[in-house]
């Protein structure tokens, strides 16, 4: 495999793994924890998608809208009942209780829709063939839909009041409130938006791959090391580390055996705690 | 897939057992312990094999059960993950002093659990495949009832070459059994005149294998030897259709479920050969286990746990004694000989009982063991996906 497929694969990869990041970022940002049950918030996503898919019969843009939709409800709903009174004690309790929440959640998928994988109801296209490079028209697609999805957030954030006032709290909370912004209800925007980018990320994994209770808990690995890597809380690092990740991944198959391609997210998180704690991009958050 | 155990019918039913055991036995019951993929990779046979197990313990408590003791069955779930499952042997070990464990799955789990098991004296029947299992030290401790990396890729070997195989490449998840199976295939492949074009372990948690898959079309195999679970299975299809492959696929029946098939469209399915190991469909034990599931067609990990909880019973009966030790002395008496074949545990119990010895021979097969605790013998199912569908090829 030449360079130039590794570094196709990748970038198709990063796009898709740019959502979920995010989305962990953009929680980050405003609430200033890490949530790991975005695992299985991406996976609910995903299953909302596969309902409007293959029950509804929903071509692929309208499923991704209700993934965002379902996951954004079950994000900041969850977030509201079981984390928010543990964030009050800091913010290593409210991580080690989205842990907790995270396989409470997969454990509730899997009671729902059973271990099976399941399948979108999509056809599956060979792979084009330019200059020797091989490209699936749906990786292509699902890097579209993942671009449109992040243009949406930046003009949100840049040109909106939600948005502004999301930023607000993220550079200085009390700041934002001394002014009158609620952050009870940034809260749930910021968790809604968020985790309503996991469910469509969660989705176009699924689309790509399979979907069971553990298709998120496969990603996390990798979304939290493009959080780190690009700056925990940083919109604009948060695509950057996925991009890093993704051909990271995928370029040290050219000289690795490929068992050891998840080790590069771990080899990422110790480099950049190690040299740069506040990733390449730092942690402002646009 | 068979029909579903929700995990409170398995616990409730657990929790029951020993209550039940009580009110109809003298002495205390013998505790029993299962480990099973309730979910996880193995997800979809640990339901009916936890079904199967409660049923047959049920029916053997209905009739008298053993020594005059109910047996009293706990069932763990090890998600198919060797953490969980280690957890869960710690606890049927040292807390409810299980005799036997039963119907451990994944190699994985198997190869965590064994130490504890022999280092207690606890006897553990394993449908696990991989060779290096009954390779550990386990002084007689383990009994598999699936045939091992050996007996089940060599099979496979000679299905490939029959079927006009002659480059073939092993894509693999890393599994314990990875390395062997790919070494006997490829072995087997040499001697009829066929080789194999290379192998690739990959890690199965991964949302894409096309770098995978590029290195290995770039060997132009006319055959993928998938090695793979469900989920990845179902990427490897998808992904090797997409790269523009044409040739032939073959992989375990574990992977090639249903679910899989129902997953992707036909076009990319079609023609995918998978086999596995057959339990013997003539057998009364493997209408004892279709009745059980209320279906024609029970997967072999079914069957075999079927036999694993004969087989401890058969065993406590012929020893006299519930233990560990006991089964482990005894194991064979009662599988292998000259003595009355049987297929139905409470028939057994009744000849022994009566002093006469016997030869069990169960739904899973022959049930003979060698020195190290793997099968003898037996058959294999061959079968092809045709319009989301496993059609059966045959029966050798």
């Amino acid at each position: 495999m030449s360079f130039l497929q590794a570094l196709v694969n990748g970038a198709l990869a990063g796009a898709v793994l740019a959502l979920p990041a995010l989305g962990f970022n953009t929680v980050y940002a405003v609430l200033r924890f890490p949530n790991f049950a975005i695992a299985s918030i991406a996976t609910a996503g995903a299953y909302a998608g596969w309902i409007a898919n293959v029950l509804w019969g929903w071509p692929a843009p309208p499923a991704l809208l209700v993934a965002f939709v379902a996951a954004g409800a079950v994000g900041a709903t969850t977030d509201a009942l079981a984390l928010r009174p543990l964030r009050l004690r800091g913010p290593l309790t409210a991580a080690i209780g989205s842990v907790a929440l995270d396989l409470l959640l997969q454990n509730a998928l899997r009671f729902g829709f059973g271990n099976d994988p399941r399948g979108y109801d999509l056809p599956v296209f060979r792979d084009w063939r330019l200059a020797g490079i091989s490209i699936g028209p749906q990786e292509v697609e699902d890097a579209g839909l993942a671009f449109i999805t992040m243009t949406a957030l930046f003009l949100l954030l840049r040109f909106t009041r939600i948005g502004k006032t999301m930023r607000a709290v993220a550079d200085n909370a009390s700041l934002a409130e001394s002014k009158g912004i609620d952050p009870a209800r940034v809260a749930w925007i910021a968790n809604g938006v968020g985790f309503g980018l996991a469910g469509i990320g969660g989705t176009l994994v699924a689309l790509d791959t399979s979907l069971d209770p553990l298709t998120g808990f496969r990603v996390l690995l990798s979304i939290f090391a493009a959080a780190v890597v690009g700056g925990l809380g940083s919109i604009p690092g948060a695509i950057a580390g996925a991009f890093m990740i993704g051909i990271g991944e995928e370029l040290s198959t050219l000289a690795l055996a490929p068992t050891y391609r998840t080790a590069i997210g771990f080899l990422a998180i110790l480099v950049v705690l190690s040299f740069r704690p506040r990733g390449l991009l730092g942690e402002r958050a646009y | 897939m068979g029909p579903t155990v929700s995990r409170r019918a398995v616990f409730g039913g657990s929790l029951a057992l020993p209550f039940l055991g009580r009110s109809g036995f003298a002495a205390a019951p013998i505790p029993l312990g299962a480990i099973n993929p309730l979910t996880g990779a193995g997800g979809a046979y640990g339901p009916s094999m936890a079904k199967v197990a409660q049923a047959l313990t049920a029916r053997i408590n209905s009739t008298g059960g053993v020594l005059g003791r109910s047996i009293a069955l706990d069932i763990e779930d090890d998600q198919t993950n060797p953490t969980v499952a280690v957890e869960a042997a710690h606890k049927l070990i040292d807390v409810n002093k299980v005799v036997a464990i039963v119907g451990t799955w994944a190699s994985s789990v198997t190869t965590a659990v064994a130490p504890l098991c022999w280092q207690s004296h606890t006897m553990l029947f394993c449908t696990s495949g991989a060779d290096s299992i009954t390779k550990l030290p386990h002084h007689g401790y383990i009994i598999r009832t699936q045939p091992n990396t050996y007996l089940q890729s060599g099979r496979a070997a000679q299905f490939l070459l029959q079927h006009g195989a002659r480059s073939v490449f092993g894509l693999s998840a890393q599994t314990p059994f990875a390395v062997d199976s790919w070494n006997r295939l490829a072995a087997v492949l040499k001697t009829g005149g066929a080789s194999g074009a290379g192998d690739i372990i990959y890690d199965p948690k991964q949302i894409s294998f096309r770098s995978e898959i590029g290195k290995a079309l770039a060997a132009k195999p006319d055959t993928l030897f998938l090695n793979s679970y469900a989920p990845d299975l179902e990427i490897l299809l998808r992904e090797t259709y997409q790269a523009g492959f044409s040739g032939n696929r073959f992989t375990f029946a574990y992977a090639a479920t249903d679910a899989v098939l129902q997953a992707l469209p036909a076009s990319v399915t079609n023609g995918l050969w998978s086999f596995a190991p057959s339990p013997d469909v003539a057998s009364p034990a493997y209408r004892a286990v279709q009745a059980i599931l209320g279906i024609n067609d029970p997967d072999p990990y079914s069957c075999q746990i079927y036999d694993h909880v004969s087989l401890v019973v058969l065993a406590i009966a012929r020893a006299g004694a519930a233990s560990g030790v006991a089964i482990h002395d005894n194991v064979r008496k009662i599988s292998q000989g000259t003595g009355e074949k049987v297929s139905d545990p409470v028939a057994g119990l009744k000849l022994l009982a009566a002093g006469k010895e016997i030869n069990y021979e169960g739904a899973s097969g022959p049930c003979d063991f060698t020195p190290s605790g793997d099968i003898v013998s037996c058959k294999f199912l061959f079968q092809v996906a045709e319009n989301k569908h496993n059609k059966t090829l045959f029966i050798s």
